[in-house]
């Protein structure tokens, strides 16, 4: 029997998928050790490898095969835009892909006006404000704490992740308006799908029973 | 210097291919073209470039933001071709509009889409492939897949599954649902996503009668039974789309078997098109190693249409790059002939030397002279014979 192999986005969604996995009756041991330096961790009896990636890789490892299956925020999974089968809403890590800013920029987005907007998630924001909106606006890529942007006037809005939006409302910000809920998917290979389908559809019929 | 340096980079998306990869590639598509050959298709050769319109919206290939384009001295629009199909359906009406039976072509060549979100993804790639043009009939399906089977066990396939459906199931439920735009957009995109949950949900939350909605959970289905289609037909029976599209997989299968190829081919009931041409039978082909399908195709009834001759018509088209890199992350070898020998002669010897090299082309052997110059010892033209897999090498001085 072939290995499958999972890519899992590091951090707490991995810790989340592990835990979901183990109640499926599928473990792996060797993750648990904290101090290894493991690249890749194997359950032999059952033919499982595991590796951990950071979030925005994840979709290209299961694109190019590399990874059968993958575990990683829809946020990624939007962004990167990758051709891979999202098979399964695993209904954990719930938050919202939201436009925020201060409450006068809700007049900014009822115009066709040119706005600045500072994301993380340019292609997000663009299909948001170009497809859905029709709001011709300027993109500028941050790589965190993009807060800061309409705060200190780079941006009139931005575009984030709101998990429980306190850290906005500290520093007199809120949602304006909500893009789209987001929660961890669980992604396959489209070769993969086809060619072990029996053993995938398997561990997500499973998986979705006990969510 | 470093401009030089700089002359030698490809753009992104092209590259070169040479040496071992190269001959490999050649070996694979001769092979390939030999079973074309077999079938009886004829070689033809179409422009690198056409007009816009023979790849436009009406016609229904790639999206027009990825095809490469310029013009032309008068101002027209060209296209590097992004599929080879619509170039061989304008040539089919062109040359056998006359035609009243099949008419079958075999094409290779390379294809362009300039679509930048396909990171480290080629720009230009070989394909090669087949079309039956002007048979509706589910022989000619049938010898189609029995081709793309036989091409990728030519290929040295061992492990390969090819996906078969049929665009009018899906079409056949969303005319019998009395779908919304909206709705059925969503369900485009949750089954090209294979979230059959999510497919289920959906359909769970609109109105249509329970039979369609059992037809939409079967979707999920990458290799349905002959149960589940027995099932699926008795559910479709009032709606003429799905249940003839589901006979004809059926039929399609029966034919299958007669050529032996059966377990290779499964049958996908929620596959989609991948180009808005297809009217009806769509497959693709899948093997470990390439993350995308190696061979895609179908049936298109109505392109022939566009250009003025009204032929049904099927075809496929291997992507001879994907194969290749299949093959290799397989370990599967393509058998390359070193059949070289170098013949290093002085220049006292040059005429008996020229003649012994035609002696030995003339039994087949691929000869390459080089002369034999004063200051350098044999070792180094036997290293140079062997840099250039030349197995036996010959010296005359």
């Amino acid at each position: 029997m072939r290995y499958l192999t999972f890519a899992l986005g590091k951090g707490r969604l991995a810790k989340q998928t592990l835990e979901a996995f183990e109640k499926i009756g599928i473990t792996c041991q060797e993750m648990k050790d904290k101090d290894t330096r493991k690249l890749i961790f194997v359950n032999e009896a059952l033919k499982l490898k595991f590796f951990l990636a950071k979030g925005p890789d994840v979709p290209t490892y299961v694109e190019y095969g590399a990874a059968d299956i993958g575990v990683v925020g829809k946020d990624t999974i939007l962004e990167e835009g990758r051709n891979i089968y999202e098979v399964l809403d695993l209904g954990f890590g719930k938050c919202r892909m939201c436009v925020c800013g201060p409450k006068e920029a809700v007049e900014l987005l009822q115009h066709q006006e040119l706005i600045r907007v500072a994301t993380k998630y340019p292609r997000i924001a663009k299909d948001y404000f170009y497809n859905k909106k029709r709001q011709t606006v300027e993109i500028i890529k941050l790589n965190g704490s993009i807060e800061l942007a309409p705060i200190v006037g780079l941006s009139e809005v931005i575009v984030d992740i709101v998990e429980t939006g306190s850290t906005l409302r500290e520093n007199g910000l809120g949602v304006l308006e909500e893009i789209c809920p987001l929660s961890a998917r669980m992604v396959v290979n489209q070769v993969s799908m086809k060619m072990e389908n029996e053993r995938i559809t398997k561990l997500i019929y499973n998986l979705k029973e006990i969510l | 210097m470093l401009m030089k340096r700089k002359l030698l980079h490809t753009p992104e998306g092209v590259r070169d291919i040479y040496n071992r990869e190269c001959a490999r590639k050649l070996i694979l598509q001769e092979s390939l073209h030999e079973l074309l050959r077999q079938y009886g298709y004829h070689a033809i050769e179409t422009p690198t470039f056409e007009f816009f319109d023979i790849f436009s919206k009406e016609i229904g290939t790639t999206p027009s933001k990825d095809l490469y384009k310029f013009f032309d001295r008068e101002g027209n629009t060209l296209v590097l071709r992004p599929d080879m199909t619509p170039s061989i359906a304008r040539c089919a009406a062109k040359y056998y509009g006359d035609e009243p039976f099949p008419v079958r072509l075999c094409y290779m060549g390379n294809t362009f889409i300039n679509n930048s979100s396909y990171q480290g993804r080629l720009k230009e790639s070989t394909q090669l492939g087949a079309e039956l043009i002007g048979d509706n009939s589910v022989d000619a399906d049938a010898e189609i897949l029995a081709l793309v089977v036989n091409a990728l066990k030519t290929a040295g396939l061992q492990e390969f599954q090819v996906g078969v459906g049929h665009v009018g199931i899906f079409q056949g439920l969303v005319q019998a649902a009395g779908l919304e735009e909206e709705a059925e957009q969503e369900l485009v995109s949750l089954i090209s996503n294979k979230n059959f949950f999510g497919v289920e949900e959906l359909v769970g939350s609109l109105h249509m009668p329970g039979e369609l909605k059992e037809l939409f959970s079967m979707l999920g289905s990458l290799c349905a039974s002959v149960d589940m289609v027995t099932r699926a037909k008795k559910l479709a029976s009032s709606f003429p789309t799905i249940l003839n599209a589901l006979e004809r997989l059926e039929q399609l299968m029966e034919t299958l078997a007669h050529y032996g190829v059966g377990k290779y081919v499964s049958i996908e009931l929620g596959m989609l098109g991948s180009y808005q041409y297809y009217t009806g039978v769509i497959f693709a082909g899948y093997t470990f190693g390439s993350g995308e399908p190696v061979v895609k195709g179908g049936r298109y009834d109505r392109l022939l249409a566009h250009f003025g001759k009204d032929a049904p018509s099927i075809g496929f088209a291997v992507v001879t790059d994907q194969l290749l890199a299949a093959l290799s992350r397989q370990k599967i070898k393509i058998p390359v002939r070193d059949n070289g020998t170098l013949v290093v002669y002085t220049e006292a010897k040059r005429a008996e030397a020229i003649q012994e090299a035609s002696a030995l082309r003339a039994q087949g052997k691929w000869v390459s002279l080089a002369r034999w110059e004063k200051d350098k010892p044999q070792a180094d033209y036997l290293a140079y014979a062997k840099r250039m897999r030349m197995p036996d090498v010959l010296f005359i001085g």
